[in-house]
């Protein structure tokens, strides 16, 4: 049986964009629209949009890297709304067996990275505040993201002395900073780092053009150069 | 007295969220005796993060001393929360098995 096909209408209710970001996303080919012989309308098929929004890393870096406009569904645009769908991919952890002894700290970690965005951010976002936030649990996969003032920007108001953002990373990630002022820190990413040295979980993450890995099981930090220069923070855990 | 964080939330998560839940318990707080002890039921929670738990058991541990115990539980996130607290404040909690 042939698919049915919803109207460019439709689709834009079911990503959470508007009409023009689908109409501009044909032409740049991002997601092409169908159209039927001789017509001129835009039709697409749910199975095109269920493709479009598994590309988690993708859409998430092109909102991080090109502005472009992020689908309702995945954005927090403030920490309400991020604690909120934080609760709902617990639930759908739940309900997947995920189990007992991972889920939380797949929560926590999220949960940390995430607020971290909104801790260290708020009043001084740049341009588009609030975070990416996506899952996946059949890919067992989460993806989060900023266009925040990243990592060496904020630690380096209390560590005057980090220039690089290798430097900013390796100590966002290593070092228990106790300076409480100018704003707190809640050394968060020592705790992810501490959970995916003992547990099946691995991290990817960039701030700057400092990329990080960390393997599951693991306690070795990987850090290196990347030849893109992120806005922000950008994060893939999978489990 | 005996602190259920269930009561805060099944997803114990955000450094506001802890805030909120340690000026909730203030009135409490108050009521606590000089001598007695206060323990940290953590039965029920989902979900412990280290934003949560330095807003509400670090000033608790600040305020209480010794008098704080914190009961046992098997959830991963709550024993690596407290153990990366007890690192960043130099302190031990105390526990009960």
């Amino acid at each position: 049986m042939e698919e049915k096909l919803l109207t460019i209408t439709e689709a834009a209710e079911i990503l959470g964009v508007s009409l023009d970001t689908l109409r501009r996303w044909d032409k740049n080919g991002k997601l092409v629209a169908i159209r039927k012989e001789g017509g001129v309308h835009r039709y697409y098929r749910q199975s095109d949009l269920d493709l479009f929004e598994s590309d988690l890393i993708k859409i998430a870096l092109d909102w991080t890297i090109e502005e472009s406009e992020l689908p309702s569904m995945f954005y927090c645009e403030n920490s309400a709304v991020f604690q909120t769908r934080l609760v709902k991919m617990q639930n759908a952890m739940i309900k997947s067996g995920l189990s007992e002894n991972i889920l939380p700290l797949i929560i926590a970690v999220a949960g940390e990275i995430g607020n971290n965005s909104f801790d260290h951010n708020l009043g001084k976002w740049p341009d588009s505040p609030g975070v990416f936030f996506g899952f996946d649990v059949v890919k067992r996969q989460v993806v989060l993201a900023d266009r925040g003032l990243g990592i060496l920007s904020t630690l380096g108001r209390v560590r005057t002395e980090l220039k690089t953002h290798t430097e900013a990373v390796k100590v966002a990630f290593t070092e228990i900073v106790s300076g409480r002022a100018p704003e707190e820190r809640g050394n968060g990413l020592k705790f992810v780092r501490r959970v995916v040295a003992g547990n099946p979980v691995s991290l990817f993450f960039r701030s700057g053009d400092a990329e990080l890995r960390l393997k599951k099981d693991n306690n070795e930090l990987f850090i290196t150069r990347s030849q893109i220069n992120t806005r922000g923070c950008f994060a893939i855990i999978e489990y | 007295m005996r602190i259920e964080l269930k009561k805060f939330g099944t997803t114990l998560i955000s450094r506001q969220s802890g805030k909120e839940a340690f000026s909730a318990f203030q009135s409490t707080m108050a009521l606590v005796k000089s001598d007695e002890v206060v323990e940290i039921d953590f039965n029920g929670v989902i979900t412990f993060s280290p934003s949560w738990g330095d807003e509400f058991l670090t000033p608790l541990s600040n305020h209480f001393g010794d008098r704080l115990i914190l009961l046992s539980t098997s959830n991963p996130s709550v024993k690596i929360t407290v153990k990366l607290l007890e690192d960043i404040n130099k302190r031990l909690f105390r526990n009960k098995t």
